[in-house]
């Protein structure tokens, strides 16, 4: 509260003044700070985000799960089926193909690099310092014409084509709510590699005393993007563990086989 | 307590607005969506004058470019991509640290081959993140860098040799020295302000023994000099803290540009060119006693060729005896350097090779066009196809549907090729229409003829592009007028008037009333003649350099006024505007009217406005001496009177600007960085920078009919900006509204879909991204949305729900793109997906609303969605389509609904019998087996209704008849499934409790 009211009086009286004082770290604490307080967010265990994107004119609903125990899934529901992609039970990481409808494990890189990743949850800012990532405040930059500070978040690096590679995002916060608007991080793996992906956050909202954003947009640097409407999130959901389990193919699938 | 942050923000946002009235519009914080996109050509890619390896990854290459930045390679030079946008594009020299080459870059700007047409660099710049983030280590007066070396043991210590500037004398030249990673800089080797460091190499077993080039050199807008007394060959083994010239076995007199290579595997042996004042003392020299003593190896052409343009010497990594040199083919020696064949086929005019860091077979050479790898030890090449760093002098668009965009290529020819087409712009949509340098490139106002031209105006052609004729008509010496003068990027003019009237410049104006077979001279001679300026034949100094690149006192600019033929504008490259009102009877120059202009500055664009008859716009460019400062001014008297329109804002010199057709106040401005746009007619200009590299912008032109403004950059190919009207339409009344929606022209449903497998080869190709076919919903928001709910649907005028979209929330201008499609159907729950089923369709032509609630507030704005006119479709024929195509998606909803009544009737019965019966029926409308490709079943009510429903929707015409049969077949069949499910519902007497039908298709 006191820290709202500090905010409140430095917005009144012109909040440029105070820009260029702000550490990395005083910013990262003033964003949780300001999105519920960092003891609430270190009690999320579990997410779930219902979404939509728009694709050449299909609606496509998608639910997001993650949890703070690494188990990520997103459920893809096209014509009442269900397609599971990106599903991880902290070891395995598997989707569903989208020709047989079955599921697939990912190779071992990928599966090592999303386990690396799954330390995100809930957010890639909550314990940076345990999780060994390094913060650094670069010059300001403007982001649709808003002015941020720009943090270089280093993680922890990923195996790349057999190669380790540095794990490097850039985080924009917008200096006047101190909430981030933008992550940029290089395209580590695949044809676009080399390239920088461009992610755009929007539509704060509360949710159990939590702010998360409702909007995104993500693409390549300089392009217009791909928007993701997310229209529900839930803090700690239960889900059926067996959900992120890896199906093992059975004797019963026999009977659709041609 | 998060009430009261969140109303803080409101209250936040309330101040920003109410504060943003009284200042001037800070216009670069509202460009929002505007992007520019890129769309090469890259397929003969421009001049690169540097590449470098990463010490330890084979799979990393880069390459720095004339004019289009740096490229980074992760795949082995397979596909590059920029990692410099940011920053000035013209680069001399780029090193990677061999102590940490992962992170740590070093760019030096300005590119070191002095041609005519170079750019000029900003300094040196390092990443310490392998690309990702630069910053400026000084240097901003350096105007080119020729190498940068670090210390292979000590990451502290760099030297940079700075070849300065080309035009004009300058102190910032010669060796720099740091020994604290780039904070502060000794000038550790300084001839005087006119010799720089053209080459720069490190003893790789000692970093205290180094060798320096130093090369006495001008360029003038008219000449080129090349040598003097103090170009010289040093070495230190001191770390640079005292240097002695090592000319053992060199030629005597004046020397020219030297280039200067160390062996990897022995440091003894060294090789240089010399540029010297006899031909036979010039050529490849080799030392075995690290420069103790030289001695000449070979003085062929290959090895002798334009040494301001040519000079590296390269030498295999692993075997001192393997030399490769620059030049028009590019030449290697396998002996030492005795004898040299040409290396393998590729694009002519070879400046910089590297080895693979493991292998010698594989090699990278940068070209005038481009990259090439071999694996093969340079015996054959292949082309690096994703670089668009093509590099335009000009360009000019048409009117067709899509338009073209013509124009003419540094060394590369001329083309044009389409502003959009079938999966994105690729090679082969480029077409050739004309070689050796292109330069400027018309297309006929009526006619399908095309005009283009080579240097100094030796060949213009006009090209019957539909009966492939092609004929060349540049104006001919004439009887009673002095030997004519053409500029090298001679000037031509098409009228709005008369379509067949063509106009081409040397130092008089010659027009023709028949495509260019009948030439009149219209005016006097209309530039000072200034006979010094008129010497190109001693062009060159040590070696003659007379490519007609150094013609001066010529015309380079004729503008025809589109509201009088009878003004005829012109400018001179020694400064002179001078106009006709009469349409060449009598001609006034109007220099001396402007003020604040330095004598003799090259006057490279002059723009006849269409808002006033004496109204234009003059741009002038001084870089050919010396001056970097932009200058363009107004004039609505027909040159009485010049008003000076640029600001501080703009950071360099600039050579074009373009006036909007509209809007008198909106006018953009090519300069050398990029591009500036000003919406006050020039109080404030604001750099446009969305995906817009800091290229050199060479020539603008606004289409008329798509307003999309077109770009001919020096380096980076052709850049658009499709649609700039919102720029016409921000103001302060807009700015001061919670939210502006842009006017918008009628949105036209494209049927044209493009081309059949487009992509075949692409896959390491550049292919230029098209512009958007969907309408566009396009506004202004006076500060970004983030917090809180923000919503954008599309409804029809009734208000009914059409589509819901991701809207924009960036501060300024936003654009959301509506591809004119409602959401797709329910289909009814399979085994496998009814791909028919994906397909959403197109609404009919008429109004609908674009509706925006942010927070409390709701935004409405009416726009109108019209049919493609050219596939000739009739009212009727376009009702029937929309009719069937809902009738099949109400059709395949209702199945849906019923699949799903069934599968819970299935699930609540007790009756095994009627389950089974219900079971056969759901086998017949929908697939309960099988999978989504090869082991697909039989298709059933469901995937025959959907295909059909997708094949109807999909195509650009009616329904055919087999068509309307095919559906009388489904439906047939659909009323009879309905009829059994009836029975059968009735028969298993379950209580259900179902979602009514709309709220399970809206589900």
């Amino acid at each position: 509260m006191k820290k709202i009211k500090l905010l409140l009086a430095a917005l009144v009286l012109g909040f440029t003044t105070q820009i260029n004082a702000q550490s990395a770290e005083e910013i990262i604490e003033t964003y949780f700070e300001n999105t519920g307080g960092t003891e609430n967010w270190m009690k999320v265990e579990g997410m779930k985000m219902s979404a939509k994107v728009n694709q050449g004119g299909m609606e496509i609903p998608l639910e997001i799960y993650q949890f703070k125990n690494g188990k990520q899934m997103t459920i893809i529901n096209f014509q009442g089926k269900e397609i599971k992609q990106g599903v991880f039970d902290g070891e395995v990481l598997w989707s569903t193909n989208f020709m047989t409808q079955k599921a697939e494990k990912s190779d071992a890189e990928s599966t090592a690099n999303f386990k690396i990743q799954s330390q995100d949850f809930p957010d890639a800012f909550t314990n940076y310092k345990e999780k060994g990532y390094t913060v650094e405040k670069l010059e300001n930059e403007e982001i649709d014409g808003t002015e941020c500070f720009k943090l270089k978040l280093t993680k922890t690096p990923l195996t790349v084509d057999g190669k380790q590679e540095e794990n490097v995002s850039f985080y924009f916060f917008d200096t006047e709510n101190f909430v981030p608007i933008a992550v940029h991080a290089e395209i580590k793996a695949g044809p676009m590699k080399g390239q920088m992906s461009e992610s755009k956050m929007s539509d704060y909202q509360e949710v159990d005393g939590l702010y998360f954003p409702f909007s995104m947009t993500q693409g390549i640097k300089g392009q217009p993007g791909q928007p993701i409407t997310i229209d529900k999130i839930e803090i700690n959901p239960t889900v059926d563990a067996a959900a992120f389990k890896f199906p093992e193919e059975t004797a019963t699938d026999s009977k659709d086989k041609n | 307590m998060k009430k009261l942050f969140f109303s803080m923000l409101v209250c936040a946002g309330v101040l920003s607005t109410i504060n943003a009235q009284d200042k001037p519009i800070e216009l670069q914080k509202y460009f929002g969506d505007l992007t520019a996109r890129h769309i090469g050509p890259a397929l003969m890619s421009g001049r690169i004058i540097d590449m470098e390896s990463h010490p330890t990854n084979a799979r990393i290459v880069y390459a720095g470019t004339a004019g289009g930045g740096v490229w980074k390679s992760n795949d082995a030079g397979t596909t590059f991509n920029p990692i410099f946008d940011d920053y000035c594009q013209s680069i001399g020299a780029v090193e990677v640290d061999p102590n940490n080459p992962d992170n740590v870059i070093y760019v030096g700007t300005g590119e070191t081959w002095t041609r005519n047409s170079v750019s000029i660099g900003d300094g040196l710049y390092k990443s310490n993140d392998g690309g990702t983030t630069w910053n400026k280590l000084g240097f901003e007066k350096s105007e080119r860098i020729a190498n940068i070396i670090v210390n292979p043991k000590n990451s502290n210590e760099v030297y940079v040799a700075i070849l300065g500037a080309l035009w004009s004398d300058s102190e910032e030249r010669g060796v720099y020295k740091t020994t604290d990673g780039g904070q502060t800089w000794n000038k550790v080797l300084y001839v005087d302000q006119t010799t720089g460091c053209a080459d720069l190499a490190m003893d790789p077993n000692d970093p205290n023994t180094l060798y320096a080039s130093m090369w006495e050199f001008r360029r003038t807008g008219w000449s080129f000099n090349s040598g003097g007394d103090k170009s010289a060959l040093y070495k230190s083994t001191d770390g640079g803290a005292t240097w002695n010239k090592i000319h053992n076995g060199f030629p005597e007199g004046k020397l020219g540009r030297l280039a200067i290579a160390v062996a990897p595997s022995d440091s003894n042996i060294l090789y240089t060119v010399i540029e010297a004042e006899e031909d036979t003392k010039k050529g490849l020299y080799r030392s075995d006693d690290a420069g103790a003593n030289w001695k000449q190896l070979n003085n062929d052409f290959g090895i002798t060729v334009r040494p301001f343009y040519f000079s590296r010497i390269v030498v295999d990594p692993r075997n001192p005896d393997v030399v490769v040199k620059g030049g028009l083919s590019g030449s290697i020696s396998r002996d030492g350097g005795k004898t040299f064949r040409n290396l393998g086929n590729m694009h002519s005019d070879i400046h910089d090779i590297i080895f693979d860091i493991n292998d010698s077979d594989r090699m990278y050479v940068g070209t005038d066009g481009g990259v090439y790898r071999s694996w093969n030890g340079g015996t054959t090449m292949e082309i690096v196809e994703n670089l668009p760093l093509s590099q335009f002098y000009h360009i000019s668009v048409d009117d067709a549907e899509p338009y073209n965009v013509y124009g003419g290529l540094q060394d590369n020819g001329s083309w044009y090729g389409p502003s959009s087409s079938g999966g994105g712009i690729s090679a082969r949509d480029w077409n050739s229409i004309g070689g050796g340098d292109g330069f400027r490139v018309l297309k006929h106002p009526t006619k399908n003829i095309i005009y283009s031209e080579m240097q100094g105006a030796e060949n213009v052609w006009r090209f019957d592009a539909e009966n492939k004729l092609v004929k060349t008509i540049q104006p001919l010496p004439q009887k009673g007028y002095a030997k004519l003068r053409f500029n090298w990027n001679a000037p031509m003019a098409v009228s709005a008037h008369q379509p067949d009237r063509f106009y081409m410049g040397s130092q008089f104006l010659h027009k023709s009333e028949d495509m260019g077979d009948t030439w009149k001279i219209i005016s006097p001679d209309l530039t000072t003649n200034d006979p010094a300026k008129q010497q190109q034949e001693d062009s060159g100094g040590l070696s003659m350099d007379n490519s007609g690149a150094e013609n001066h006192t010529t015309i380079f600019t004729i503008a025809e006024s589109t509201l009088d033929e009878n003004i005829i504008w012109v400018g001179t490259d020694d400064g002179n505007v001078q106009v006709t009102k009469d349409g060449g009877k009598t001609w006034t120059n109007t220099t001396p009217n402007i003020p604040g202009l330095p004598a003799n500055t090259w006057c490279y664009h002059i723009e006849a406005s269409v808002h006033g008859k004496g109204t234009a716009y003059a741009v002038f460019d001084g870089h050919t001496s010396g001056d970097m400062k932009a200058y363009a001014y107004k004039t609505t008297d027909y040159g009485q009177t010049w008003t000076n329109i640029i600001t501080d804002d703009v950071e360099i010199f600039a050579r074009n600007i373009q006036e909007d057709y509209v809007n008198p106040d909106l006018l953009f401005l090519g300069t050398e960085f990029g591009l500036y746009i000003t919406i006050d007619g020039g109080k404030q200009w604001a750099k446009f920078t969305n995906n817009m590299p800091a290229t050199a912008v060479h020539f603008i032109d606004l289409q008329k009919r798509t307003n999309d403004l077109v770009m001919g950059t020096h380096g980076r190919g052709v850049i658009i900006i499709d649609d700039i009207s919102p720029l016409r339409q921000i103001n302060k009344d807009a700015m001061a509204k919670k939210l502006h929606f842009f006017e918008s022209k009628v949105a036209e449903m494209n049927d044209n879909s493009g081309s059949f497998g487009n992509g075949f080869g692409a896959e390491t190709q550049f292919v230029g991204r098209n512009p958007s076919t969907a309408a566009q919903i396009k506004y202004l928001l006076p500060k970004r949305h983030t917090f809180g709910k923000m919503t954008l649907e599309i409804q029809d005028m009734d208000g009914n729900k059409i589509a819901s979209l991701g809207p924009g929330k960036s501060k300024g201008i936003n654009i959301v793109n509506w591809g004119y499609r409602m959401k797709q159907p329910k289909v009814a729950k399979g085994k496998t997906f009814s791909f028919g089923g994906f397909t959403a369709p197109r609404v009919p032509a008429g109004s609908y609303k674009a509706v925006i609630k942010k927070g409390r507030d709701t935004f409405e704005h009416t726009f109108k969605v019209a049919y493609d006119k050219s596939s000739g479709l009739s009212d009727a024929d376009r009702k029937l389509k929309h009719n069937t195509t809902m009738k099949m998606y109400d059709m395949t909803q209702e199945l849906a609904y019923m699949v799903y009544e069934l599968d819970a009737i299935i699930e609540a019965t007790t009756k095994k019998k009627t389950k089974e019966a219900l079971n056969s029926l759901k086998e017949t409308l929908v697939i309960t087996t099988g999978d989504n490709y090869v082991g697909s079943a039989e298709p059933q009510l469901r995937e025959k209704m959907a295909d059909l429903y997708a094949k109807i929707a999909g195509s650009y015409d009616k329904p055919s008849n087999a068509e309307l049969e095919s559906l009388s077949i489904i439906e047939e069949r659909f009323e009879k499934a309905k009829v059994d499910f009836a029975k059968l519902k009735k028969k298993a007497k379950a209580t259900l409790e179902l979602k009514s039908f709309e709220a399970f298709v809206n589900e």
